[in-house]
């Protein structure tokens, strides 16, 4: 016993689905006198059976599509929310983190909140005073130390929370997808943080959809789906489960909006696809990207045109494009009906990362207005690399490879 | 560190409150409290010249109506004096009930990310409003020697009532936090009781008033109030007016009664807070 740090045995954890517990007087005292109006609830089990040991010094990444129950996992391990059924044992001073700068008051200076949130976070009075000096070096705002937070940058405010998260001295640490957030430059700094807290043989639990992260900071892995734990072990094995589910289950990127019968052209449906037109929401960056648009025209229009841009998650424009890069325009073509239009984004130029597609349809001679319909980010999905050596520790902006040709020999020893 | 063991057991609920914990997150306790204390007088240009404006101004206020207009008999002790005694301990207990009320809803972001014993939250707006305590005590203090009106030997019994503020304050507050998290109507219910409450507490005019035109029943009734009794208790201990009377003592009761349950239906809806807030 003396080397497990956590002991899962048999979680579950029920929510109600249209459980109106915070909800209103009336209905409580209505649902005492009347049996028969009995509000219809249903049972939703966001974990259900989860069992694992964590060693001490292990650094577990927990991996899982959206809703396969990895943030509830992490609540109830950090005590937040309480299990429906079944036994946790944890030995060692544990802190979460499931958010950066929880409790950051916008009217305190950055000093004051380095207090506040250390102390949120468990720390005492004096362990943050004399980790002080340290914190605000690493969060790099010394100059705006007495300046309210609400006069900081959101890259300052989360500079520095994080900071204050990194001189946490726990025995177990928990974290949440926090370098989700920060520039490119930061994060790398966050990383390395957590690696040498990682190397430090403490015990991390770490949850994120960032497989290199996951890759460099783990060394065992824990797959979630629907609540249930499917796979657990080294992590690369891990990460290979996780990604052949994910190009598995067609339930990928798709996005449909409700018919308007006042819009003169509207985009009903826009999925992300490869070229056998499954749906994904992760591609290789050796494949093409089709976007696949189904849009309705009710009304000719005259000039309509298409925009598009592609951001990645810090928001750069890597791809702006419009109908009328190709002419004649597509949309000027189209005949009133139901059309599909088919965009690809050729292999290997988004580089490895996630990236958002944004949308707009306008006329310039549209007497109605300009824009003529507006469905806006509409599409997101990840790409990585597997196919090349490089793969994801390619730095560069376009997955582009280059070829090496020898084209001749010289000399021949 | 073997003492940093910690177990979740969903088929188990202890009956315990859990205090050793409490203790151990004092720090936070004051962070917050300090926070609440900065945040509510930054930015303002007077700053905490505000916490003595307002109650000199209700002064001036009970002074002209009920002292002036109404021509109330406080005996030997100058109205504004009677006044200001009772006008602390209420704005103490008023304050501290409602602002720990919708603590828990205030910290929603907090209780969703972070674990830490949720009591902290409303504890710490008790220790927030002894600021404004202490602002009533100067202003008591001011007027004593204005009316050149000794302190009474009853002094000595002072911390009592104000321990007993205390716990009159955080009993109801913490029960009205944690209501408010199931339902929301208490939100509602809250400011109601501070405006309302104050003409149900002998703030402004002597207790005795009441009691001796209205049946027993309505002055038991009438005791039920958990700051009642401490406020006559206050004006007893400073001004060294007539003692509480056994009524009192009802008070002092619901007050108990009131903190100690609080606690535990606090805890007992603890676990659940991220869940339904």
């Amino acid at each position: 016993m003396g080397d497990i740090s956590i002991k899962v045995d048999n979680i579950s954890k029920r929510y109600l689905i249209g459980d109106t517990s915070s909800g209103s007087l009336r209905e409580t005292i209505a649902n005492v006198f009347s049996s028969r109006e009995k509000k219809k609830t249903e049972d939703f089990w966001a974990l259900k059976d989860i069992s694992f040991n964590v060693m001490r010094g292990d650094a577990i990444g927990i991996v899982g599509k959206n809703g396969a129950g990895k943030s509830t996992l992490l609540k109830v391990l950090s005590r937040i929310t309480e299990p429906t059924q079944g036994r946790i044992e944890i030995d060692g001073r544990i802190s979460s983190l499931l958010e950066v700068g929880t409790g950051f008051h916008p009217e305190l200076t950055g000093r004051e909140n380095v207090f506040l949130n250390g102390t949120i976070l468990g720390m005492s009075r004096a362990e943050v005073r004399s980790k002080f000096d340290e914190i605000i070096a690493f969060s790099g705002v010394e100059k705006f130390l007495d300046t309210p937070v609400k006069r900081y940058s959101s890259g300052m405010k989360v500079r520095l929370a994080f900071a204050v998260a990194a001189h946490l001295d726990p025995e177990i640490l928990i974290i949440d997808e926090v370098l989700a957030v920060g520039d490119a430059e930061f994060q790398k700094k966050c990383l390395g943080k957590m690696e040498d807290v990682a190397g430090e043989g403490r015990t991390i639990l770490f949850v994120s959809h960032n497989m290199n992260a996951v890759r460099q900071l783990c060394t065992r892995g824990i797959f979630l789906s629907n609540g249930q734990v499917v796979g657990s072990g080294d992590i690369n094995d891990i990460i290979d489960l996780y990604l052949q589910d994910n190009q598995a289950v067609s339930g990928g990127v798709k996005k449909t909006f409700i018919e308007d019968p006042d819009k003169d052209f509207q985009l009903l449906e826009a999925r992300a696809t490869d070229q056998q037109s499954n749906e994904k929401v992760l591609f290789e960056a050796q494949e093409d990207i089709f976007l696949q648009l189904r849009c309705k025209l009710r009304q000719p229009i005259p000039g309509l045109y298409g925009f598009l841009t592609v951001k990645d998650k810090d928001d750069n424009l890597i791809m702006e494009t419009d109908t009328f890069d190709y002419l004649p325009n597509v949309l000027e073509e189209l005949t009133p009906g139901i059309s599909d239009i088919s965009i690809k984004i050729p292999r290997r130029h988004l580089a490895v990362g996630t990236f958002t597609v944004y949308m707009n349809f306008a006329s310039k001679q549209n007497i109605s207005g300009f824009n003529v319909d507006s469905p806006g980010n509409i599409l997101t999905f990840d790409v990585t690399d597997s196919y090349t050596v490089r793969g994801n520790r390619r730095r560069s902006i376009l997955s582009t490879t280059l070829k090496w040709d020898l084209t001749g020999v010289k000399e021949h020893s | 560190m073997a003492d940093h063991k910690v177990i979740i057991d969903a088929s188990k609920s202890p009956l315990s409150l859990e205090l050793r914990e409490l203790f151990n997150y004092k720090d936070l306790f004051y962070t917050l409290a300090y926070r609440d204390f900065k945040v509510k007088y930054a930015q303002t240009f007077l700053g905490l010249i505000w916490a003595f404006i307002q109650p000199f101004m209700t002064l001036v206020v009970f002074g002209l109506v009920f002292s002036r207009g109404l021509q109330l008999d406080t005996g030997d002790v100058p109205y504004t004096l009677f006044a200001a005694c009772g006008l602390a301990a209420w704005t103490y207990f008023s304050g501290v009930m409602g602002q720990a009320g919708q603590s828990i809803i205030g910290a929603q972001s907090m209780v969703q990310k972070i674990f830490f014993p949720r009591l902290i939250i409303p504890l710490s707006k008790a220790l927030v409003g002894l600021i404004d305590f202490l602002i009533g005590l100067c202003i008591i203090l001011f007027l004593m020697l204005l009316f050149q009106y000794p302190p009474s030997a009853n002094l000595l019994y002072l911390p009592f009532f104000m321990v007993m503020a205390l716990i009159a304050s955080l009993g109801v507050g913490i029960w009205l936090s944690a209501l408010t998290i199931r339902y929301r109507d208490f939100q509602q219910i809250v400011p109601f009781l501070v405006r309302f409450g104050m003409f149900f507490t002998p703030v402004a005019y002597p207790a005795d008033i009441l009691v001796n035109r209205i049946p027993d029943w309505a002055s038991v009734v009438y005791y039920l109030n958990p700051i009642a009794g401490i406020i006559d208790g206050f004006r007893w201990s400073i001004l060294g007016t007539e003692a509480p009377s056994m009524l009192s003592y009802i008070s002092f009761g619901v007050v108990l009664i009131l903190f100690i349950s609080s606690l535990f239906y606090f805890k007992k809806v603890e676990k659940t807070i991220a869940d339904i807030i």
